[in-house]
């Protein structure tokens, strides 16, 4: 292929989640040909992040402290915690402006098929919690596949006998789409779940 | 390039891609297919839950050079209630995962497709025998070929009492045959499993609570065995 130097970034860079052979080396070739101030910033950065960020000690959310900004804010409802599978879902539902409490950040979800168990993720955490903080609800906003309801159910199972109250998140019709489109698991679970009006 | 189509029961899936998953599905007609759903992760995807495991699907599929794409895919049973349930989701995985294992890419798999569909079948009933993953590993075992010995001596072929179990011997053998790492077996407990093997997935006979934890570590150790591997899915409830 290409010599020693080029030929390594662009084995790094296809190793990321997306890029294909094609796009790494069209990467390649435009870092080449980029200034040398730029190239290095990038490098910079990349080293950066992977210096200085930190999880949060309470939360498990990405943060550049010991505690995130959501666990440091005084305004936000202690007792109230929403359960996620990654720190990348926080940023969805804090988008939604809709919730005012604190999150958990779970580390991935219960695996029934292929087997991740609970020992990998960080539930011993989340039942310290539920005792120190004062928690009375907890929302799990897990995926809607089989591993995120493994993982609510297992929420659910667990953490109950310690007198929380824990919710999820409905499931149902993507709002915007056709109840044409939609598919039985879908539609029986919007029929579960629906709602007095 | 052909366009065709096929059925089966979603095995897994993994993401594939920026938006894709490549989800494994095991066909009657064709064994185990790896296939791509284009967009899936999107939550306005076309395919919504469709394509989650344990779904029996109707599928019209573009063929590829390496994986084939799905371009139709319709319901035909969704097996949603088992879902309902953290022990039989685990029950679930575990037979998708032991099915996954042992199903061959274009091999015509219909014994091993309908052992699946009643495994499903009866967990999505709800009140299922602890028995019955037991049950599904025995048959699974036999499906493939490698049926346990239950009712004679492995070893020697004998129909003497047999209280020990030797994985790699295959199955239950008599006292008068030497095997290494055979371990023992509570009195009682080969007569159950042959019961189990046998048996309708959707009529286990009563649990006895003597023989059921032994039963499934006897039946999970021998298919791992033979499969060289462990079946995880088993393992998520373990610690
Ligand atoms: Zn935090
Ligand atoms: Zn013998």
């Amino acid at each position: 292929m290409f010599e020693g130097p080029v030929q390594r970034l662009i084995d790094e860079l296809s190793r990321l989640p997306g890029i294909g052979r094609k796009s790494a080396q069209r990467l390649a070739f435009h870092l080449l040909n980029v200034e040398q101030a730029d190239a290095r910033r990038l490098a910079q950065a990349i080293m950066d992040m992977r210096d200085q960020v930190k999880t949060c000690a309470r939360c498990f959310n990405v943060t550049g402290s010991e505690e995130c900004s959501i666990c440091r804010d005084l305004r936000r409802d202690p007792a109230m915690v929403c359960v996620v599978e990654r720190a990348q879902d926080i940023v969805v539902v804090e988008k939604t402006q809709e919730f005012r409490g604190r999150y958990h950040v779970l580390g991935g979800a219960l695996s029934p098929i292929g087997g991740v168990g609970p020992g990998q993720l960080h539930f011993a955490e989340l039942r310290e919690r539920i005792g120190n903080e004062g928690i009375e609800e907890l929302i799990v906003a897990t995926n809607p596949t089989v591993e995120g309801d493994a993982t609510a159910m297992y929420v659910a199972r667990e953490m109950k006998p310690l007198g929380v109250r824990v919710t999820r998140l409905a499931s149902g019709l993507p709002v915007g789409g056709d109840l044409d489109y939609a598919d039985e698991l879908t539609l029986g679970r919007a029929l579960v779940g629906r709602q007095e009006m | 390039m052909a366009i065709r189509s096929d059925q089966g029961i979603v095995l897994r899936s993994f993401p594939f891609g920026e938006a894709d998953r490549v989800v494994v599905i095991l066909s009657p007609n064709h064994g185990k297919l790896r296939t791509v759903a284009k967009g899936i992760r999107k939550t306005k995807s076309r395919f919504g839950g469709r394509l989650e495991p344990f779904t029996h699907v109707d599928l019209v599929l573009y063929e590829g050079r390496n994986l084939d794409t799905i371009t139709q895919v319709s319901v035909i049973e969704t097996f949603s209630h088992l879902r309902d349930d953290l022990d039989q989701v685990i029950a679930a995985g575990t037979m998708v995962e032991a099915v996954d294992a042992v199903a061959s890419e274009g091999e015509p798999s219909l014994r091993l497709f309908l052992l699946l569909q009643r495994g499903l079948r009866a967990l999505d009933q709800g009140e299922t025998s602890s028995d019955l993953v037991t049950a599904f590993l025995l048959k699974l075992a036999e499906v493939i070929g490698l049926a346990p010995a239950l009712d004679f001596c492995a070893s020697c072929g004998r129909q003497a009492q047999t209280l020990r179990f030797g994985f790699a011997a295959g199955g239950a053998v008599c006292d008068n045959c030497p095997t290494e790492g055979a371990v023992r077996l509570r009195p009682g407990l080969t007569a159950y499993l042959s019961v189990l093997a046998e048996a309708d997935l959707a009529d286990l006979p009563q649990p006895d609570p003597r023989f059921s934890g032994e039963a499934m570590g006897i039946a999970r150790r021998f298919v791992e065995y033979h499969l060289e591997r462990r079946l995880s899915s088993l393992a998520v409830l373990d610690e």
